[in-house]
């Protein structure tokens, strides 16, 4: 079992999340029991009231109520019992009442987000994993590496802890392995970035030809144009085709500087 | 660029996410305007990018965990469900999805059946062959028709005595949360599956075979079969189900065998789910119309048989629309009459 899950967003950040530890989960379950139970007396309670109360009128239509409030308790019963789960996973997005009071949440293993399905899916195989006393939960918990139980695996879910909010986000990213090279210190001293704007603009260069032109833009406009910007080079209007084309010049001095190392000294610095 | 010019620049696009992640609440996305969630889409992947710069810029751990803690809560925001409204996607899955499920699914249906039906058979040549070894396949049940003089009537009196609205109550819930079983324990390879179509059919061979030793055969028939058939086929879907469960997880093919039991569990869940229907209209009949006195055994027998046979026509032939082979007329038909 390890402690952390990484997810790789969409825009290509990688955070870490840290999973639910096996105590954490059973202090939440428990507590998710001890509601069900006492939903359970109140149930019995409105049977034993409604069973042997003593109310004076017509005996039929008495006995007719009693019917039909015995037919809704035990369909209440049984909806508590299995959508109880299913309700409150559904409503807060991954949460039932003693997961959130643990801070624990269940999650898409590898991000995104769960759907019914997942939800029923986990839930539903409580049969199995609830087997003498979550034991079967427990075991498999152990022995998986995200500290899933049965019900998680057949989902494909797991869950996280939000207590400590410890998201790192690591810089680069996994895939293609162009993106993860490191900045050369010739390309840094040609181009006068820093290593995290160079990766940056790196990237963004390699998977340009991947993302619409929307995309484009606003990240043109949210990343790049400010370090751009910062580092003297303002563009003369905010096109798409313009910054690329600033960008492709700091690049170009980027792979220029390192085919022709090692460099002369003093050819340092922006000569734009 | 220094650490405090990052936190200096930065500053008001983490206070401006920080109020729209909280306007959002817990509800999503639903509760900003236009211009709002334009404005998180445009903020969530700058601050994606916060959070990488903050560690390199190696800013104090708080603050670092401030950021960390927006991006991931406008991730949340961002990358979720679409919300449906739950009646429309209810309609949805029985107007189009459940019928082609099932036509998808047919091998594991069959599979089940043939387990069923070898089952049953067995359980019922065993006891008219050896009447004592009844006792072995219906455990418990058959204190009541023990004596060989005791009748049907007697039998289903227990029944008529009973409060009905309770009853269908307690039939259709049970029921269904032996469905549920048995697609759980598909979990184990299929073999709980298997365990409870086993457990499920011998009873009913041995009541069968029971049954036929005391020359009772029209009445037991006109007892179980109006809700029965229903009810038998829905175990039968639920079984199959788990068997899709279980044999996605025992050979999972050219996919990992991770990922062949995920898709095999998404497709045993709903499979499963659209049995509870079937429960609730066979737990109705067997608490209202099979112990009634006013219709005789052989118009009972049809009744059930028939609501099986919509049920079957509404699986076979609704929702194919899609893909060209059109018998819609026959399919709105049935399944307005089963909504």
């Amino acid at each position: 079992m390890q402690e952390l899950d990484f997810i790789e967003t969409p825009e290509n950040v990688e955070l870490q999340r840290r999973l639910a530890g096996i105590g954490t989960r059973f202090i939440a379950g428990l507590l998710d029991t001890l509601i069900l139970i006492a939903i359970y007396v109140v149930l019995l309670l409105i049977w034993l009231v409604s069973t042997f109360a003593d109310v004076s009128g017509d005996a039929d239509f008495l006995f007719e109520a009693w019917t039909w409030s015995m037919a809704i308790l035990l369909l209440l019963g049984f909806v508590v019992y299995w959508g109880y789960f299913v309700f409150f996973e559904m409503r807060t997005n991954g949460q039932s009442p003693g997961k959130k009071s643990q801070k624990i949440r269940v999650v898409k293993d590898g991000g995104g987000a769960i759907t019914f399905t997942d939800i029923a899916i986990r839930n539903l195989l409580r049969v199995v994993d609830g087997i003498a006393g979550y034991a079967v939960a427990g075991i498999c918990m152990f022995v998986t590496r995200k500290a899933q139980r049965l019900g998680d695996l057949a989902a494909g879910t797991v869950v996280i802890s939000e207590a400590t909010s410890e998201y790192f986000a690591r810089s680069g990213s996994k895939g293609d392995v162009q993106w993860q090279r490191e900045a050369s210190p010739e390309a840094l001293r040609a181009t006068g970035l820093n290593p995290e704007e160079y990766r940056l603009l790196s990237n963004y260069w390699m998977r340009r030809s991947q993302i619409t032109l929307d995309a484009r833009r606003q990240l043109l406009l949210t990343l790049v144009l400010p370090i751009l910007k910062r580092h003297g080079q303002a563009p003369r209007d905010e096109s798409v085709a313009m910054l690329e084309y600033h960008l492709e010049l700091l690049m170009h001095k980027a792979i220029a500087s390192e085919q022709t190392k090692p460099p002369a000294p003093g050819s340092q610095g922006v000569q734009s | 660029m220094t650490p405090a010019r990052f936190l200096e620049t930065r500053r008001d696009a983490w206070n401006r996410l920080e109020t729209l992640i909280a306007k959002a609440g817990s509800r999503g996305v639903a509760r900003l305007t236009d211009h709002e969630l334009h404005e998180l889409t445009r903020l969530y992947p700058a601050v994606a990018v916060d959070v990488a710069r903050a560690r390199m810029y190696e800013i104090d751990p708080k603050t670092q965990r401030r950021i960390n803690q927006l991006a991931i809560a406008a991730h949340g925001l961002l990358y979720r469900r679409r919300s449906v409204r739950p009646t429309r996607a209810i309609w949805r899955f029985f107007r189009h999805d459940y019928p082609q499920l099932f036509r998808r699914l047919w091998v594991y249906m069959v599979l089940a059946t043939a387990i069923f039906t070898v089952s049953t058979l067995g359980a019922y040549v065993s006891v008219r062959i050896r009447p004592s070894t009844a006792h072995l396949f219906v455990p418990g049940g058959l204190d009541v028709v023990d004596e060989s003089e005791v009748t049907a009537e007697d039998v289903s009196e227990r029944y008529r005595r009973m409060p009905k609205p309770p009853m269908a109550s307690a039939i259709t819930t049970n029921n269904i949360s032996v469905a549920f079983a048995a697609f759980a324990l598909g979990i184990t390879a299929g073999v709980g599956t298997c365990y409870v179509i086993l457990m499920n059919s011998m009873m009913l061979g041995g009541f069968f075979g029971h049954f036929a030793n005391h020359n009772l055969s029209y009445e037991c028939y006109s007892f179980l079969i109006p809700h029965g058939v229903l009810e038998i086929f829905a175990i039968l879907v639920s079984a199959a189900a788990g068997l899709r469960l279980g044999l996605s997880l025992a050979i999972p093919g050219q996919v990992t065998r991770k990922n062949s039991l995920r898709a095999g569990a998404k497709e045993a869940v709903l499979l499963v789910m659209g049995t509870i229907p079937m429960f609730i209209i066979a737990g109705a009949i067997e608490a209202f119309v099979t112990p009634t006195y006013v219709i005789p055994g052989w118009a009972k027998i049809i009744i059930g048989l028939t609501v099986w046979a919509a049920v079957m026509a509404y699986l076979l032939l609704v929702g194919r629309r899609k893909d060209g082979k059109s018998v819609i007329g026959t399919g709105k038909a049935t399944v307005v009459a089963l909504t």
